[in-house]
């Protein structure tokens, strides 16, 4: 079998796996849908202050919480393998003559592919909510290219840490993970408007910077200086947390 | 062992079983404050706004949310706890032992009770040394962590209904989420008068709105009686509820046992 055809297996599987287990995949769908209307509704006022980029609060929430769906849908591939690993299942995967680095592509694939699907949610939404999408399927691109390379990153993040501590009950580390890198961004306000340390924080961020990209779509024109900026971040971003699976692969023991 | 003694043996055992589970514990101590924390940061310049009521600072506006929403994070453990106690079988020999039923539920609701009160004042205190002023001085403040006591036993009490009735921690937990929503769609985190549409209409019809707003006014205005028995009484109507529920619960879980 080839690695290839290994890759693909695991990502299918884990795929596959979303109707069986569906409690561990749902959260990550309504957790962003219920996010879009706990941002929107409370919070629409903050258009009118002076600065603000956006007119519809709506423009700037939806790529936010996009983004955090695509994130969190790509932490629920760490947990599956957290759960194989913990069952004793990802033994018998790992004693199997396949290439490590296929194993690791498979699950990093089916990251994307699950991102897929929440990304998929969010645009739905956005359409039914009104949001914006003002520089058409340019900004829509920018959009999929920060969410799905958001949730990479994030997949990256929670295998790595499945493969080190091999228990489910590492699951609160992968969102607290999630959950402070976005919140410590500009999720809810620009960096000019914000006081104190979230400023300084939220600078030197790279989630901020991939905030941009996907949001400059709903706010305005797809410009390349916001672009390349936010494919830096996630490409830094990217390399750093894909590292740190393939060290935790390394050191995994059947 | 008289009911008072037991009452008071069952909450201390409910005081002591959470604070020696941290697993439980930090998430309601840490997440309202790392809410707030990130709020009052990036919320601060919204103060600013036509209509916003006149306060200090996000911070000072957004306290009041955060003392509640930490009684409603640490009320959840009396439904987890129970459930617990139902999986682990100390539910079937607590009703094997002559002790009172109802035992069973005070001693549950008191404990996050207990402990919602306490996790006020370590708020207070945490908020303080970032600059907090509550403007209804040690008063309001008593008011406030009143308030946020019956709120946790409220709650406690509905999700005590809920782990009897599913004896699972897991369904307890996973149902959690409908308090936070609740209280997202409230007024809790900005002034209704800065809220339009839908949202508004949610907000206005939602009676969470009104508690917040009431123990909100004694940190950003001053100490109000009125408003605190209003607080009082929405929290009481609710905590009235959770009892009938948690017992009519506990009634179809005995039936189950016996």
């Amino acid at each position: 079998m080839s690695a290839a055809a290994v890759t693909w297996g695991i990502a299918e599987r884990s795929v596959k796996l979303i109707p069986r287990v569906p409690s561990t995949f749902i959260p990550s769908l309504v957790m962003p849908v219920f996010l879009t209307i706990a941002f929107s509704g409370p919070f629409a006022s903050l258009v009118d202050l002076p600065g603000f980029p956006a007119d519809h609060i709506l423009d700037w929430v939806v790529p936010f919480t996009a983004l955090q769906g695509c994130a969190f849908a790509g932490i629920t591939t760490g947990m599956g393998l957290a759960r194989d690993l913990e069952n004793g299942f990802y033994d018998r995967i790992l004693m199997s003559p396949a290439p490590r680095s296929a194993l690791l592509w498979g699950a990093f694939v089916a990251t994307i592919l699950r991102a897929g699907i929440a990304l998929a949610l969010m645009l739905l939404v956005g359409v039914v909510s009104g949001a914006h999408f003002r520089d058409g399927i340019v900004g829509i691109a920018a959009l999929t290219i920060a969410g799905l390379g958001l949730a990479f990153a994030a997949g990256a993040w929670a295998i790595g840490l499945a493969l080190r501590f091999k228990t489910q009950q590492i699951a609160p580390l992968m969102q607290t993970g999630v959950f402070l890198s976005t919140f410590l961004s500009t999720a809810q306000m620009p960096v000019e408007l914000m006081t104190g340390w979230l400023d300084d924080v939220a600078s030197v961020n790279p989630v901020t910077y991939v905030l941009a990209l996907a949001r400059q779509g709903f706010l305005g024109d797809v410009t390349w200086a916001v672009t390349q900026d936010g494919l830096l971040a996630l490409g830094g971003m990217i390399v750093v947390l894909v590292a740190f699976a393939y060290r935790g692969m390394q050191k995994v023991i059947p | 062992m008289s009911t008072a003694a037991q009452y008071l043996a069952l909450s201390r055992r409910s005081v002591l079983g959470t604070i020696r589970t941290p697993i439980a514990v930090i998430p309601s101590l840490t997440f309202p404050l790392l809410f707030l924390a990130l709020n009052s940061a990036a919320l601060n310049r919204s103060i600013q706004l036509p209509g916003f009521p006149e306060v200090d600072s996000f911070l000072q506006f957004m306290f009041a949310t955060t003392v509640i929403q930490g009684a409603l994070f640490g009320a959840v453990t009396a439904g987890s706890s129970m459930a617990t106690d139902i999986e682990g079988g100390f539910f079937e020999r607590m009703i094997a032992a002559p002790a009172s039923r109802s035992s069973i539920l005070v001693g549950r609701v008191a404990g996050v009770a207990v402990f919602a009160f306490g996790q006020a004042w370590l708020f207070f205190a945490v908020a303080t040394v970032f600059g907090l002023d509550v403007e209804g001085g040690l008063v309001g403040m008593l008011g406030l962590s009143l308030v946020a006591s019956v709120v946790a036993a409220a709650i406690g009490a509905l999700s005590v209904a809920f782990g009897l009735k599913t004896g699972s921690s897991e369904a307890v937990q996973g149902a959690f989420p409908m308090a936070f929503a609740i209280m997202f769609l409230s007024s809790a985190f900005f002034p209704r008068a800065l809220m339009s549409g839908w949202f508004l209409d949610v907000a206005e019809a939602n009676p969470f709105s009104y508690l917040i707003e009431d123990v909100r006014y004694q940190v950003i205005a001053g100490f109000s009686w009125s408003r605190l028995v209003t607080a009082l009484a929405i929290a009481g109507a609710l905590f009235a509820a959770g009892l009938v529920l948690s017992g009519l619960a506990l009634r179809g879980r005995l039936k189950e046992t016996s």
